[in-house]
């Protein structure tokens, strides 16, 4: 039972320790208490990824028609709002802009956003999106990313809309890319319980037959 | 005996005329007799097997979407993430289950610490199951770069390079084992060959030597004391019972219990909170951008700590290859006749739990930044390290032990 404890007691070590390690960077992030499951959310980042960052980001891991078959979108409606027609449903999502033009106008290659979220976390997503500074000379920078030529692309809902609901676009966005960054997510931890359940039954089972069998041996 | 029956054992008796499958079957299983006190520790073993089972198993079916070059190999894995159907558990299960062989043949090897199972008559079965740790580092090493992220292109840069440490021969070797002047597109082919089929043949191979070579010398237990000195009239161990049903359904209840823990991380941790699957390796290989902080996967941090701790490079993997080669020469270090600690003197309780303590510690430094205060913390762990292997030849000669009970408790 002890040796069981200890086994035990390395796995949660190992879950309290991503935590330090994720707070590596001497930043403190914010967090963006986004909701998986709520498909609405998901949907307003959808449609609020493809007006304010598909202009030069991309989901090239991420087809339409999974998009639209996890989110419970129609495809045709799916193509309307987010590719304004331009894609068809079982392509990925790219970028409207044009090769070449990033490097010529930011000096650098917009990443792809599929895996964003795995490689930096929801919190580091939304954090950012709301990171940006203007300092005296009107000049905007990101204080998780100085220098970065992205530009403060949620300026116009910061200036013109509540702080609640800038929040909640970031937080829309962030949700979204954190659905994109493992599609399979909910699956995974929908059908989880169940093996785990399906697992007891049969320890249960397997310790009955065990004692059975044992009953004879002495000790 | 019915009609059915009757076919079936003959049938069986033609098989077994052109086949030792009966004889085969009863040595190895039926009638092999295990020590009946068997305890916790004792779990590990078959543990190991069934890891590797589901090791073989998704990576035959990981191999069936991947594609083995540098210009899609990531694609590919978000390919399987994605499109394959149920790519995402198959590829958990692989890459949690490299942790969990891991995790699972460190306690096995404890074990073996603890009750002295490397101490004669089974000094073979120790160094073969050494020959397995050293294969499962190569096969996990050259795994960890298939996927072709960020982390596994630096951590197998950092690795090789420490090839080219080695005097004279060391850069056309880093070079050779390379096959290109860095990581490249040759090089995950050859990895891809080498942890498909090359090493996982060897795994096979050593696993059942690993297992014949115990079953000839039998069991030890957590008395340590040998079952076949007592024998009824039947020329049976008193306090051996059969492996099958005992064991067999014993270790069922064992597999059952570590398959729950497993499904626990591959579903709602697969990452094993960054320790099993690195953030950096999120983002493609690109040789052109080093991450901030390379650091190997958990199971390889003890050593990789070891290895920075000495200033001097080519020390330094003298230092880490010394770590684990000193480990096959236990059978002659510990030189104490008592096998179990439970009847070991406290010299080699305090020393073992040093040891431990050492190498856990490592663990822990392998995955932090290597800071001054931390190099030094590394130095003085390694130390200890290598200290329970300096000071046990002779503190076991003199160990002041308990009286070992004749027959097992």
């Amino acid at each position: 039972m002890k040796q069981l404890l200890l086994i035990l007691s390395f796995f949660m070590l190992s879950q309290s320790a991503t935590v330090q390690a994720a707070a590596g960077y001497a930043i403190t992030l914010e967090s963006a208490q986004n909701n998986l499951r709520d498909q609405d959310s998901l949907k307003r980042g959808a449609i609020l990824f493809s007006n304010y960052c598909m202009a030069c980001h991309s989901l090239k891991y991420m087809r339409y028609n999974r998009i639209a078959r996890n989110l419970g979108w129609d495809e045709d409606a799916i193509v309307a709002e987010m590719a304004y027609g331009q894609s068809t449903v079982v392509e990925n999502v790219t970028t409207r802009m044009l090769p070449g033009v990033a490097m010529d106008v930011f000096g650098t290659e917009p990443p792809d956003l599929s895996l964003m979220s795995r490689l930096k976390g929801p919190d580091y997503i939304y954090s950012f999106l709301r990171g940006y500074e203007q300092d005296e000379t009107g000049a905007w920078d990101n204080h998780l990313l100085k220098g970065t030529v992205m530009p403060n692309v949620l300026e116009g809902i910061q200036r013109h809309e509540n702080e609640e609901e800038y929040a909640q676009a970031a937080r829309d966005i962030t949700n979204f890319l954190e659905y994109v960054g493992e599609p399979s997510k909910m699956e995974r931890l929908d059908l989880g319980w169940k093996v785990i359940a399906f697992l007891l039954v049969l320890l249960l089972l397997a310790y009955l037959l065990k004692r059975e069998y044992w009953k004879d041996i002495k000790h | 005996m019915s009609e059915q029956s009757k076919q079936q054992s003959s049938l069986l008796a033609w098989f077994d005329k052109r086949y030792p499958l009966i004889s085969t079957w009863n040595k190895h299983v039926g009638e092999y007799y295990a020590p009946k006190n068997f305890n916790f520790w004792y779990f590990f073993g078959a543990l190991a097997l069934l890891v590797f089972v589901n090791q073989i198993v998704t990576g035959i079916w990981l191999t069936m979407s991947y594609k083995p070059s540098a210009a899609e190999a990531f694609n590919s894995i978000e390919y399987i993430m994605r499109d394959v159907n149920w790519g995402w558990l198959i590829r958990y299960m692989h890459s949690t289950g490299a942790s969990a062989f891991f995790l699972v043949v460190y306690l096995h090897m404890m074990r073996g610490l603890l009750y002295g199972s490397y101490k004669e008559p089974r000094e073979l079965v120790w160094i073969l199951g050494m020959m397995l740790f050293l294969v499962l580092m190569a096969e996990a090493f050259m795994g960890y770069l298939l996927p072709w992220g960020q982390m596994s292109y630096w951590g197998a840069q950092v690795i090789i390079s420490l090839f080219g440490a080695i005097p004279v021969i060391g850069p056309d070797l880093a070079l050779w084992v390379r096959g290109d002047f860095v990581i490249s597109d040759v090089t995950l082919n050859r990895f891809f060959a080498l942890h498909v089929i090359a090493l996982p043949l060897v795994l096979v191979i050593l696993i059942f030597m690993h297992i014949v070579a115990l079953h000839q010398v039998g069991s030890n237990n957590p008395d340590g004391v040998e079952i076949k000195k007592y024998k009824n009239d039947k020329g049976l161990p008193i306090d051996g019972i059969p492996f099958h049903p005992y064991y067999s359904v014993k270790d069922s209840m064992g597999a059952v219990f570590f398959m729950t823990l497993f499904a626990l991380v591959i579903f709602y941790a697969p990452e094993g909170g960054g320790y099993f699957m690195e953030a950096p390796n999120f983002e493609p290989a690109n040789p052109l951008k080093t991450p901030d902080h390379i650091a190997p996967v958990w199971y390889f941090t003890p050593f990789y700590a070891i290895l920075r701790a000495i200033p001097d490079k080519f020390l330094g993997v003298v230092a880490m290859g010394g770590a684990i080669a000193v480990l096959f020469a236990m059978p002659w270090l510990d030189r104490c006749k008592v096998k179990s600690i439970r009847y070991r003197g406290l010299s080699f309780k305090i020393l073992l739990t040093i040891l431990v303590v050492s190498f856990v510690v490592l663990g822990w430094l392998g995955t932090q930044p290597a800071t001054p205060e931390l190099t030094k913390l590394a130095q003085i762990f390694t130390a200890l390290y290598f200290m329970f292997f300096l000071v046990l030849p002779f503190t076991s000669v003199n160990e002041k032990t308990k009286p070992v009970p004749e027959r097992v408790t």
